[in-house]
């Protein structure tokens, strides 16, 4: 990130976008409120606060219990990732509260469209998991490859758009939710044990097997493939030179003329789609979208692999033209999101919550010990909708959350050569 | 009269050749009508079209890194991309796209116009039968786009039918997620752009030129192909404007179709923009601009719709 | 009024109309069929059990966004766009019958509004309208930008239909004195009306459905088709499915009523004349 810096000071989208943002502002700040906390508290409710995100995290369930428990209205407007970055850089004028991911933040935070947190005005700050904060799961963990949170989740000061190295008092994104991804597979039809991400390739999976084409991730899943097969050896899978680009991409073109990938995909649904029908019997994908394809009474796992996982974190980000009583809303907004509820919530689906310790408070033993301790159920595992998706005696695939996230290889991620990355992966499509 | 608009669609329109004195009698509607006529059109594309396409034009000149862009003067954008045998590739692929889709829709197209102009006789059921053929575009293209899945797909409606009619002993894979799939959607889309321009000049066509044809002995496909077919060219030129355009634009079907196998200008650069590499994006665009512009040229330097004005 | 007998041409014509009609209902199909997937079903075969659970559920609550604001939000739009684009279609049509300076630029561009891709298209307003520091909104950004993209449609077919328009009938309209606005209303429009119809559903349907230029103008709040793509992210369930059928049935009743209304008028007029 460092060429953010350089000197070629210009008209950049900052100040593109500044002019809007500055007379946002102005119009909020003027409604500054020094008063009473019981006009305080009846103002408050007349806060409305726009969100936009992927459909993972811009729940209804949250908004509605938002409307409870803190008495504002939050909208949600979700869109699909790519729509999300363009969105976040575009229009910050159209949202107040972004979620998106941390390597999108590492493109979004340096176009000086959002504003950084004060610590001192979080709750949880304590709660929040190390991963986001050290890039430790535990004091003696190694960090893994990539765009990891802790890199892009602090800057130097309220006003800067250059991330710091250590941990400060200002937060770029409070995270919420993060992940550990890896294959998914048909154990029905792929008739092998699959231990390694090198087995997508093998031959007998030739046309049923597909991986992403979402370009910034796919070359990593890419990438983990081509370590475990031992073609190509990387410095840091997150931030590849050209020549490993150019030989990850070529080994992708063979794999593709050779006719390996039936598809690849692009959304949450396509994936699934994918898998329920019996198109693909291995596949990269996400967690929440085995599910689905199990809550349809098929068959489907998420094999863990001993390469290990590739991780994925989001959090919420406050735009820049935020203030006032808006902003006041919002860090109560974060803070309730950080105290249990969501993140109970969100650990029923699959993922992990940044503050593990409060959600504990919101789940039952038996769901605790399941999702996080990886435990055989010992009652009905219910989705947060009331459908049941484990009976008793399952336990989930990779086991306990230590397992799964300590064993992160790489975290999705923008690398320097991103430019250059993308022409490849065009030509991949193309081929 | 038919045949000397069928030789040279250059020249004025039949049914304007028997009254050169229609030209001084519309003196009546100045210059000035027709701009305050156009000038809401002018607005409209000015405002939303003509600014955006110059800031389009402007940044594919800017630089870039992965988080911004700065105002410069580069050529890079282009040499980059034209002088890469990918650009060539996924053009020659859109072309491929564009001629074979562009073919059949003609075909389909004419047909479909023409039974619906000669054979339906009430406007009402013409009506009808055209509202028919929209009402599947009202489902959203996001939600056709994953039926085709099941449509198309290994244990899809399609090959599952084959399997148990025993035409085929195992499903059919290049029905979905390959050209084959891609073309399919593309005349499923777009079909309807070339029935509707073709239709237009099919039921403009005087009724009695097709009967003097008759008289005069000719034959169904000679009154076709010298009467009916040269008639309907301007509906013909405007529907392959309408999917030419399309084609070459499209970046959803291709993507959705091919399963993200095959490319085309327009995913390779919505591939750029989702990465924030707006200069990029914009120099395809601008490239890209030109190219299709020159096809619609050519299209009507055939059919030169505005001169049969 | 043709006398003569159905010629085989037209069983061949009319056989060769079905199967495209057929081909156009084919993917419509699999979602007519799958809507009815039981209730823990999903969006590709098998079939997992049948019920009506997801018609029920589309009046419900989803997980993540709201079909009732963002369709309410697309009709509006659709109308909006549809009746801007018949009236200035029309004008332009009328506009180009002569020639008059830059009328050949205008055409052009007319045509490029076609040709540039419409993410682009979207981008480009969105950039345009930080600059001048407006909000981008649906009914603003979004508008003018599905305008670009129905406006050539219009223009061109308002161009074939002027085309074959033989001034004849004006003319005669004059010569027997009535005034440029009676020969228009009179005599023009009604011959025309029949292809603005056709303009207007055009740009209802493009608009309705335009994805990639709402992308990045449609401000705060989603469109039906924004809302429905920003849905598979997270929704992978019939839900989708029903919505279609509820509107391919919908747009069904309308066509009927529609068509009921013109007989029984088409029948009192025939009884009165």
């Amino acid at each position: 990130m460092t060429d953010t810096t350089n000197n070629k000071s210009g008209l950049n989208r900052r100040m593109f976008l500044k002019t809007g943002a500055a007379a946002a502002g102005l119009v909020a700040g003027s409604g500054a409120i020094t008063g009473f906390p019981t006009i305080w508290a009846q103002n408050i409710k007349n806060v409305t606060l726009r969100q936009f995100g992927t459909g993972v995290s811009n729940l209804n369930d949250v908004a509605n219990k938002v409307k409870e428990d803190l008495g504002f209205t939050l909208q949600m407007t979700a869109l699909d990732s790519d729509a999300v970055t363009q969105r976040a850089v575009t229009q910050p004028d159209s949202y107040d509260i972004a979620d998106i991911e941390y390597w999108i933040a590492k493109k979004v935070f340096p176009a000086g469209v959002m504003q950084p947190m004060d610590v001192a005005k979080m709750k949880y700050f304590d709660k929040i998991a190390p991963l986001f904060v050290t890039g430790k799961l535990t004091p003696d963990s190694k960090i893994a490859q990539g765009t990891a949170p802790h890199t892009v989740g602090f800057v130097e000061s309220a006003d800067s758009i250059k991330f710091a190295k250590e941990p400060t008092k200002w937060m770029t994104l409070i995270p919420t939710i993060y992940n550990a991804d890896t294959l998914g597979i048909r154990p029905d039809l792929v008739g092998r044990d699959i231990n390694s991400w090198a087995d997508i390739m093998d031959p007998a999976f030739k046309g049923k097997a597909s991986i992403l084409n979402i370009p910034s991730i796919g070359i990593m899943d890419a990438a983990m493939i081509c370590e475990s097969m031992g073609t190509i050896k990387y410095g840091d899978k997150g931030n590849m030179t050209k020549a490993e680009i150019d030989q990850t991409i070529a080994f992708l073109i063979k794999a593709k003329t050779d006719g390996q990938f039936r598809s690849f995909w692009k959304t949450f649904d396509e994936s699934v789609n994918l898998m329920a029908s019996g198109e693909v019997v291995i596949q990269s994908m996400w967690s929440p979208a085995v599910a689905a394809v199990r809550s349809k009474g098929i068959a489907c796992k998420y094999q863990p692999l001993k390469e290990g996982y590739r991780a994925w974190g989001g959090g919420l980000g406050l735009a820049k033209h935020l203030s006032g009583i808006e902003l006041d809303a919002a860090y109560e907004y974060i803070n309730w999101y950080l105290s249990g509820w969501v993140g109970a919530y969100l650990n029923r689906q699959g993922y992990y919550s940044a503050a593990p310790e409060t959600a504990k408070k919101f789940m039952t033993a038996d769901e605790w010990g399941y999702w996080m301790e990886g435990k055989a159920a010992t009652g009905d595992i219910v989705a947060p909708d009331g459908k049941v998706m484990e009976k008793v005696g399952a336990v989930r695939d990779g086991g306990a959350f230590e397992a799964r996230m300590g064993a992160v290889a790489c975290w999705n991620s923008v690398m320097d050569e991103d430019r250059y990355m993308v022409r490849k992966w065009n030509e991949f499509i193309a081929a | 009269m038919a045949t000397a608009a069928a030789d040279n669609g250059l020249t004025i329109s039949s049914n304007k050749s028997g009254k050169p004195a229609a030209k001084t009698r519309r003196g009546l509607t100045s210059p000035i009508v027709s701009y305050l006529q156009a000038m809401p059109l002018v607005l409209i594309l000015g405002l939303f079209l003509l600014l955006p396409i110059l800031t389009i034009a402007m940044v594919s000149f800017w630089d870039y890194d992965s988080v911004r862009i700065y105002p410069d003067f580069v050529t890079f954008n282009y040499t980059e991309t034209l002088g890469s045998w990918v650009t060539w590739k996924i053009y020659l692929n859109t072309f491929k796209f564009t001629v074979i889709v562009w073919l059949l829709t003609m075909f389909i197209g004419f047909w479909v116009a023409y039974f619906l102009a000669f054979h339906i006789r009430s406007t009402t059921m013409q009506i009808v039968l055209f509202l028919v053929c929209t009402v599947p575009f009202l489902t959203s293209n996001i939600i056709r786009m994953i039926s085709w899945v099941p449509f198309l797909g290994r244990n899809g409606l399609i090959n599952s039918s084959l399997i148990q009619l025993g035409i085929v002993p195992k499903p059919l894979e290049f029905l979905l997620f390959s050209e084959f799939a891609v073309v399919l959607a593309m005349v499923h889309l777009y079909t309807l752009f070339m029935v509707t321009p073709i239709f237009n000049t099919l039921m403009r066509i005087d009724r009695s030129l097709v009967e003097a044809a008759r008289d005069a002995g000719a034959s169904g496909f000679q009154i076709l192909t010298n009467v009916i077919i040269p008639l309907a060219k301007p509906g013909i030129a405007i529907g392959s404007i309408f999917v030419v355009t399309l084609v070459m634009g499209d970046f959803i079907t291709v993507r959705f179709m091919s399963g993200g196998q095959s490319a085309s200008v327009g995913l390779m650069m919505s591939n750029q923009i989702s990465l924030l590499q707006y200069p990029a994006a914009a120099a395809n665009a601008v490239i890209l601009l030109i190219v299709v512009l020159l096809i619609v040229a050519a299209i009507l330097r055939v059919v030169d719709i505005r001169k049969e004005l | 009024m043709h006398p003569e007998k159905r010629s085989r041409e037209f069983y061949v014509l009319a056989f060769f109309f079905t199967l495209f009609v057929l081909f156009l209902y084919g993917p419509l199909s699999t979602i007519f069929i799958l809507s009815f997937q039981g209730p823990s079903g999903g969006l590709t075969f098998p079939m997992n059990g049948t019920s009506l659970h997801w018609f029920r559920n589309l009046f419900e609550q989803q997980a993540v966004g709201d079909f009732g604001g963002s369709f309410r939000r697309s009709m509006v739009l659709g109308l909006m766009t549809t009746t801007i684009t018949v009236i200035v279609s029309l004008l332009a049509g009328l506009a180009f019958r002569r020639k008059f300076r830059g009328s050949t630029f205008l055409f052009y561009l007319a045509i490029s509004s076609l040709v540039i891709p419409s993410i682009l298209i979207s981008l480009g307003i969105g950039l345009f309208f930080q600059v001048l520091g407006i909000r981008p909104a649906w009914w603003s950004s979004g508008l003018g930008a599905h305008l670009t993209w129905t406006l050539p449609f219009g223009v061109l077919i308002m161009f074939a239909v002027f085309n074959r328009f033989s001034p004849a009938y004006e003319e005669a309209a004059r010569d027997l004195g009535a005034t440029p606005w009676q020969t228009f209303r009179y005599v023009v429009l009604p011959m025309i009306a029949p292809s603005l119809i056709g303009v207007g559903l055009f740009g209802f349907t493009l608009s309705y459905d335009e994805f990639a230029r709402t992308l990045m103008t449609a401000g705060t709040f989603n469109t039906l088709p924004l809302e429905i793509y920003g849905m598979t992210t997270n929704v992978t369930t019939p839900v989708l499915y029903a919505l279609g059928t509820v509107t391919t049935v919908f747009s069904f009743l309308i066509i009927l009523v529609a068509l009921t209304a013109i007989i029984i008028v088409g029948r009192r007029r025939a009884r009165i004349g």
